[in-house]
């Protein structure tokens, strides 16, 4: 018997379970596998739908879904959260106490937005990174905002979604101006980064945007702290900005079971080789998605490519195959730019995100995406994916087996040990 | 100015812009004036970043040292909000 333990029933858990339902059908049937999804929630957000609530007035309903139905025959879906994983023992513990053995174990718990991060800003800010209800709240917010100063900031990195502060002050531009108020409202841009995105290429096609927009811009602001009595944002770098209503990205971490456990960095995410997943220094431990330590956007286009990676070679493993694949580090995320067009920031480990032009039909093959999420998540749609994204991942050039941890090469007093 | 200054060294190298000015980002939130932060990098971007970073900042570019196949560049924390 093959024990196949998945915790997180976000999109890479829900996806890579459904796909390993599909390639082990005759062994779950048989006996032989099983495959366990371990999860809190049994509502499934379609995350980017928080955009268009907040900005569009949507309704969060309408992002929403039983985890049941989105699930393929095979999986066992547990709906008790994982509060501890033992890699040595290879057993992950719920939150009722029950005991999990695995032979896999796959990890896709996410990242958390947490605002209470920065001194002030839970109390002084709004988000739409924390779920459909906050975003509900800017999108009420707007709907009394007669004028003044919105800031838009980026207050911890990395964050999900990397284009979503940019698309934010974009939507709040388009919004005010169908409103007819634009010119009351000013949106300044904050971002840590030294330019409006981080990526310079596509900065090139943002950046005369935001000017001819009028949305301003301030770089290299690290968030500091915010006075929600004053409505004043500061920087560590000493700047500081007035605002009457601040919607900010919080600093994001890795989950508390990965805290818990002891197997993340300091920000609760995992150390995670970037073409197998597999979790460094672990056995036959993988790690997908937001919940890895690797330097590639946090979205769910990277969590579905990755998981199709993992589950091939699970299955490989099983079958006592050599085919083995790795993970290109392929990113596409999709920007909405204003006026019903949009670009797609692309790029792999080796290529950078190249030019865009902001089109139509990018834009409405974004919208498209919030319509087939439900039925990619079965596994359905992959030869279509497969012709979309073109290469995003090839075959394995060494043995499938755990790097080792190697030690952080951060030091202090002087000594370098690189 | 802290009692005892610190010197780290933080290692970006095969890490593609924003990840070296990131991490640089992520040293500065934790350290004190007259902390020395090293960053090893590959990216050839991430000179131009921290040197635009320290300018607008008012921290110290203390030097940029060309080693085998990437760079140390080495920042003084000279201003700090706190």
């Amino acid at each position: 018997m093959q024990r196949v333990v998945v915790i997180g029933s976000g999109d890479g858990g829900t996806f890579t379970a459904n796909l390993l339902a599909s390639e082990l059908h005759d062994e779950i049937r048989g006996g032989l596998a099983s495959v366990q999804l371990v999860g809190e929630h049994l509502k499934h957000p379609f995350q980017p739908g928080n955009l268009d609530v907040a900005f569009k007035g949507a309704d969060p309903e309408k992002y929403v879904k039983d985890e049941t139905e989105l699930l393929r025959k095979g999986v066992d879906f547990i709906q008790d959260p994982a509060v501890k994983i033992d890699c040595a023992s290879r057993s992950v513990t719920t939150k009722s106490g029950r005991v999990l053995g695995y032979d896999f174990l796959i990890i896709a718990t996410g990242a958390v937005a947490d605002p209470s991060k920065i001194p002030g800003l839970a109390e002084g800010s709004m988000n739409f990174h924390t779920g459909g209800e906050s975003a509900e709240r800017i999108w009420q917010a707007l709907q009394k905002f007669e004028g003044g100063t919105i800031v838009v900031a980026i207050a911890g990195t990395p964050h999900k979604c990397p284009p979503s502060p940019d698309e934010a002050a974009f939507m709040l531009d388009e919004f005010f101006r169908k409103r007819g108020i634009r010119d009351k409202v000013k949106i300044q841009f904050l971002t840590p980064y030294p330019r409006p995105y981080p990526a310079e290429k596509i900065s090139k096609v943002v950046e005369p945007m935001f000017q001819e927009k009028g949305i301003e811009v301030s770089t290299f602001f690290n968030v500091d702290t915010v006075d929600p009595k004053e409505r004043k944002i500061y920087s560590l770098e000493g700047e500081a900005f007035d605002y009457d209503l601040l919607i900010a990205v919080p600093p994001h971490h890795g989950a508390d079971v990965i805290t818990n456990s002891g197997i993340g960095d300091q920000d609760g995410y995992v150390p995670t080789d970037r073409g197998t997943m597999m979790v460094i220094g672990q056995e036959n431990a993988y790690c997908i998605g937001d919940a890895t330590n690797i330097p590639v956007s946090k979205s769910g286009v990277v969590a579905h490519l990755q998981s199709v990676v993992v589950a091939h070679n699970i299955v490989a493993e099983i079958e006592k195959s050599q085919d083995l694949l790795e993970y290109n580090g392929r990113i596409n995320c999709p920007m909405e730019v204003g006026q019903r067009r949009a670009i797609f920031v692309s790029a792999t480990y080796t290529s950078p995100p190249t030019d865009q032009t902001p089109s139509m039909v990018k834009y409405y093959m974004k919208r498209s995406f919030a319509m087939i999420y439900w039925r990619a998540l079965n596994g359905s749609l992959e030869r279509i994916f497969d012709l979309f994204f073109g290469k995003t991942r090839f075959p394995l050039s060494k043995p499938l087996e755990p790097e080792k941890k190697i030690e952080v090469k951060v030091t202090e007093g002087g000594k370098t040990n690189a | 100015m802290s009692a005892v200054e610190q010197h780290k060294v933080i290692d970006s190298r095969g890490s593609f812009c924003p990840g070296p000015i990131t991490d640089l980002f992520k040293a500065y939130r934790s350290a004190q004036l007259g902390d020395v932060i090293e960053l090893l990098a590959t990216d050839p971007a991430a000179k131009a970043d921290v040197t635009a970073w320290a300018q607008k900042s008012g921290n110290e570019l203390v030097d940029v040292i060309d080693e085998q196949g990437y760079m140390r560049i080495i920042v003084k924390i000279t201003k700090k909000r706190g």
